[in-house]
């Protein structure tokens, strides 16, 4: 047992490694930390996007990871100081001082080939972090190659049955991807550049001198304000800049302004700060979108000028100091509460920010891991006091893990006011979270510390894979709901009960894990432990029956949603299907069982493939690209599937080899008793 | 240990036969057969879509699934659910010992053999169809989703028809692409003469290089051609070669296809017209239709997106119902709000045209059911659920008394 123990400790020990890594350099000489509170009040700034009004914390959060696939952004200055940046800290820069943002390296290329590919000498061979200014003279060939793959990956897609010859190779797929994180990196510096008199930052040399010149004189704002623009639409602008230039100075100087003003427009679309005025209207508007209702309507001019103006006095409060900026961002945020308060919207922001700074599921993980290794300590004496302390002390580390899985979960229920479980990253921690109580409960009724062992499994590899899948998918998981899905009684009852479903199917497996490896270690030892297996038995018995109650009530409960929502029970649709294997493998185990086909070693070994079909279904039928429930498509599933599939695979190869192992004893003593020889004892 | 041996006398073959169908044995296999059809099933529609797989596996009574070259025969979800039902009956309710600790078990199996009953009966005795209608819109008539019929009417001046002589769609879809089926009738002066029929099929101008390909005669400078079934049946546009043949005169050989019929509930469908003594007929390929006991007018359809996404999040219809002798009702239809009234239930299934924007006009489409069992899955769930929580509580009660009645040895993991 020590030896086991040893081997699980040192399986964490490129966990912790991992984290040690060299900070990238930076061009910049030094670096100037942003004062706390200006960050922090910066965080509670409202936006709306991706269908939601959400803090700019959440957007910098996933911005990052997005380029970096970090939440962090680590650099080394010139003046060999480290630092790291947190997200929103970013996100300032970004926004405030876009030369400074240019320097830091956040665009993460996992082979140099494709920085080749764009004419730009690669740091190194392995994957590397650049900054802007590091791959700007590849900036042209970049936006070519990335045009270029994209029609590519568009061909792939829409062909019939996903034609190879479109399909895009790792470095091409590298590639495509830079190019859009480097143009929307451009676009969030780019926001701002109305309000900066002059100082365009990104894509100024698409600006002729005299517009640079002009830019450092006026503003879109005061063009509304002061200029006799007349009413038009976006279109008619573009028709007008289109024109030849004017011999005439003062029609030149006017076809100058709007050649700024729609340079400007088009620059500042994405960051939807501003309310609407008119509360029926949900959609927030950018400052483009105040640029061209401005530009349409003479009566709007003065609000749309107000906006703009509220935006110039955060770009010019921040470079007056500290408490100025700290001030402009509060009025600022204030501003866009008096109209989004009483709208209902952005209500939740603190709970939000509180959610992403206080990082339950990584706690819960740290817990999780904790516990682990106590729990691994404890098996160097168990049953003495130590051991049971140990134990205690384990236990209460992985009830805090949950304690904060379960946190975080009530946040985000708090923040969409939703019932927990809306999306597939959902599912991952609320899964977990049932899986590790099961875990707990059974350690409660056994006290062997099997319950606790099966917690911190399921606890380190759920938080662990939700870590993994934010990071991966790096976009907001707390999107709003397609029509469908819009009911919360459905969602609390239904997609609620199939995850507890999911989540014993899974324990099961581990069970089931744990009793193949420890008898085979024992088979190969001569030793046998049958009250321990049989405890094992009784455990997994239990948690299947669990498993099949819960599936059954789930897929029938779904069956009954499908039917108010789509007009039929079953509709044989991939997920659906997925839910039934799940019921018929349980009532294959719990009847192959009562036949006498399935004993010890074949409920654990059933287990194992239970285990295969849930995985199938929780994650295997959305990549199937087929029916209702064909949400939550996430590259590289099936990769990650068949690499779990054949791990699993093996642990069921070692109960074939226990089972031929049993016949030989049982054929050796049967032979042993017709001979009258007196049979081996079992050891 | 000498086994039992098996009296396999006829009369004992009854008693071999109730042992059989009542043994836990069957029910593992079946359910094991079960969960196989399930998966190829599901990884059936990959390729080959829904319709086709629900055919080929679970309406099935055997399936023949082909390892290599060699032709496998696997039971069909018809047979094994049949299987199913009747072990279930016999095993767990005739056959179990009666006793208070399998209350939960003979409660939960009840249940279980409702909700097969109930499949049972959706299957062979429910329909279901669709209803689109523009607002101002007003009808009682529901179209088939896959079901095709061909229909000839005598048209008046105005190209209107007030009665047709129709060719029933499983008659129709039954005819093969290379087969010829001939019709008489008295209601018509001409005989009907189909020259195949294909599921999905479009018709090509002889110039184009394709119609090299396509089998089927030449008619007015075209040829069907017949197209793979769309993974979506509800997609497939079928095609047949017809001649009408009058007691005088040549025959009239024509192209029917369901392109012709309408695709927007405003649209009408353009009917081939000819001319048999005198009088104008019209033949067509058309959806099946059959008509509920109310009429539904569509007052306003309402389509919202999430703000500043393409992601919609709420599609409603509000409606008037119409039906003699009573009130009128005016009635919302949203997502999972149907509206259920007569033996029928109307669901708020889609909208188009394709490609509608909100603030564009629409057409709102309802999924329109009648199915006599289309609450047992709901009763079955209640009575499952009781079933099987009585009895793991009463397994859960027991094992914990027995836990603390024999506490048992300091058993470790190590």
């Amino acid at each position: 047992m020590k030896k086991v123990t040893l081997l699980l400790l040192s399986l964490f020990l490129p966990l912790v490694l991992a984290e040690a890594r060299e900070a990238p350099k930076s061009g910049l000489e030094s670096y100037e930390a942003w004062d706390p509170e200006i960050v922090q009040a910066f965080e509670r700034i409202l936006v709306q996007d991706g269908g939601r009004v959400k803090p700019i914390y959440t957007v910098s959060r996933f911005t990052l990871m997005q380029f970096s696939g970090k939440s962090r952004a680590k650099f080394e200055t010139k003046d060999g100081e480290k630092h790291n940046l947190h997200y929103s800290e970013w996100m300032l820069n970004v926004l405030f001082r876009g030369e400074i943002a240019k320097d830091i390296p956040v665009f993460v290329i996992d082979n140099s080939e494709a920085v080749v590919q764009i004419g730009v000498s690669p740091k190194s061979k392995k994957r590397t972090v650049y900054s802007y200014n590091d791959l700007l003279p590849g900036r042209a060939r970049l936006a070519e190659l990335a045009a270029q793959y994209n029609e590519k990956h568009q061909k792939f897609i829409q062909s019939e049955k996903r034609d190879r010859q479109y399909e895009l190779d790792p470095i091409e797929g590298m590639v495509r991807n830079l190019g859009g994180n480097i143009s929307s990196f451009e676009f969030l510096v780019g926001q701002l550049g109305f309000a900066r008199d002059g100082r365009i930052l990104v894509n100024e040399n698409i600006l002729p001198q005299e517009l640079l010149d002009l830019a450092a004189k006026t503003s879109p704002m005061k063009m509304l304000r002061e200029m006799p623009m007349p009413e038009m639409s976006i279109d008619q602008l573009v028709q007008i800049i289109q024109q030849p230039p004017s011999q005439e100075e003062a029609e030149k100087t006017l076809q100058d302004v709007f050649r700024l003003y729609f340079f400007f427009a088009n620059t500042s679309r994405g960051l939807n700060f501003f309310p609407p005025q008119d509360q029926k209207i949900e959609t927030w508007l950018s400052a483009s979108d105040m640029m061209t209702r401005g530009l349409e309507s003479k009566e709007a001019r003065p609000w749309c000028a107000g906006q703009l103006e509220s935006i110039e006095k955060l770009v010019d409060a921040e470079k007056e100091g500290d408490e100025a900026f700290k001030t402009a961002i509060n009025s600022f945020v204030e501003s866009q509460h008096e109209i989004s308060d009483p709208a209902n919207e952005g209500l939740y922001v603190d709970q939000e920010i509180s959610l992403y700074r206080n990082m339950p599921f990584h706690k819960a993980l740290y817990y999780f891991i904790g516990a682990f290794l106590i729990l691994a300590i404890s098996w160097f004496a168990p049953g003495s006091t130590f051991g049971k302390v140990t134990l205690v002390i384990a236990s209460l580390l992985a009830l805090t893990g949950l304690v904060y899985d379960v946190y975080g979960i009530w946040l985000r229920s708090i923040v969409r006011q939703r019932p927990p479980i809306t999306n597939l990253y959902d599912t991952i921690i609320f899964i977990t979270a049932t899986a590790v109580f099961l875990g707990l409960l059974i350690e409660l009724f056994t006290r062997i510390s099997i319950g606790t062992l099966l917690a911190v499994i399921a606890g380190v590899g759920g938080m662990f894979l939700s870590i993994k899948y934010e990071a991966k998918e790096a976009a907001d998981t707390m999107d709003p709901l397609v029509a469908v899905l819009d009911t919360n009684f459905w969602l609390a009852t239904h997609v609620t009960i199939i995850n507890m479903g999911y989540a014993a199917a899974l324990l099961a497996a581990i069970i089931g894990i744990i009793y193949l490896i420890v008898r085979f270690i024992m088979t190969f030892q001569g030793k046998e432990d049958k009250s321990f297996f049989r405890i094992l038995t009784r455990m997994n018995y239990g948690i299947i029956c669990f498993c099949l109650l819960f599936s059954l009530v789930g897929t029938v409960l779904g069956g009954i949603w499908a039917n108010y929502s789509w007009g039929r029970f079953w509709g044989w649709d991939p997920k659906e299907n997925g839910a039934l294997m799940i019921c018929l493998w349980t009532l294959v185990i719990l009847h192959g069982r009562m036949a006498g086909w399935i004993r010890d070693l074949g409920v654990h070994m059933q287990s194992i493939i239970l285990a295969i079909i849930t995985t199938f279904s929780w994650w295997g039928v959305n990549n199937l690209g087929v029916g209702l429930h064909s949400y939550g498509f996430t590259e590289g599933v099936w990769g990650a599937l068949y690499t779990s599939w054949a791990v699993l695979g093996i642990f069921l190869f070692m109960g074939v080899v226990i089972w031929f192992s049993d016949r030989a004893k049982k054929a050796a003593r049967r032979e042993a008793t017709e001979s009258n020889i007196p049979p081996i004892p079992s050891q | 240990m000498a086994k039992k041996s098996i009296d396999w006398s006829p009369e004992n073959w009854p008693s071999l036969i109730y042992r059989l169908f009542t043994s836990f044995k069957v029910a593992t296999i079946v359910f094991v057969l079960l969960t196989l059809i399930t998966l190829l099933g599901t990884l059936y529609q990959v390729e080959h879509g829904l319709h086709a797989a629900k055919e080929q596996y679970f309406y099935s009574w055997i399936i023949v699934e082909k390892v290599g070259t060699i032709p496998l025969l696997i039971p069909g979800g018809m047979l094994l659910m049949w299987i199913l039902f009747i072990n279930m009956t016999l095993g767990a309710l005739v056959k179990v010992r009666k006793r208070w600790k399998g209350v939960g078990l003979l409660v939960s199996h009840s249940g279980m053999l409702m909700l097969l009953a109930g499949a049972f009966i959706t299957h062979k005795a429910s329909s279901d169809g669709y209803m689109a209608l523009y607002p101002g819109m007003k009808s009682n008539r529901v179209e088939s989703y896959r079901d095709w019929q061909l229909e000839i009417m005598p048209l008046d001046d105005e190209g209107t028809a007030e009665k047709a002589w129709i060719l029933p769609s499983d008659e129709l879809q039954s005819i093969r692409s290379d087969e010829q089926r001939k019709y008489e009738t008295e209601d018509l002066p001409f005989g009907i003469v189909i020259n195949g029929f294909s599921q999905n099929a479009t018709p090509i101008p002889v110039s184009a290089p394709m119609a090299a390909k396509a089998q089927g005669k030449e008619i007015d400078g075209f040829k069907l051609s017949q197209q793979q079934a769309s993974k979506n049946a509800e997609q497939n546009l079928p095609g047949c070669y017809i001649e009408l043949r009058p007691e005088s005169g040549d025959p009239i050989e024509t192209i029917l296809w369901a392109g012709s019929f309408r695709f927007d509930p405003r649209e009408k469908p353009m009917p081939f017209t000819f001319e048999v003594g005198g009088q104008k007929y019209g033949a067509l390929l058309a959806k099946r239709t059959w008509v509920v006991p109310f009429e539904v007018q569509l007052d306003e359809f309402i389509f919202e997106r999430h703000p500043g996404i393409s992601t919609a999040r709420n599609y409603e219809s509000r409606i008037t119902r119409f039906e003699e002798s009573q009130p009128e009702k005016p009635v919302e239809i949203k997502m999972n709000e149907p509206m259920r009234y007569a033996g029928y239930t109307f669901f708020q299934e889609s909208f188009g045209p394709q490609g509608s924007e909100p603030g564009d006009e629409m057409f709102s489409q309802f999924a329109v059911a009648n199915n006599p069992a289309d609450q047992w899955p709901l009763w079955s769930l209640v009575v499952t659920s009781a079933g099987l929580l009585l009895h793991f509580v009463i397994m859960l009660v027991s094992y914990i008394v027995r836990s603390f009645s024999s506490k048992p040895k300091a058993a470790t993991a190590s």
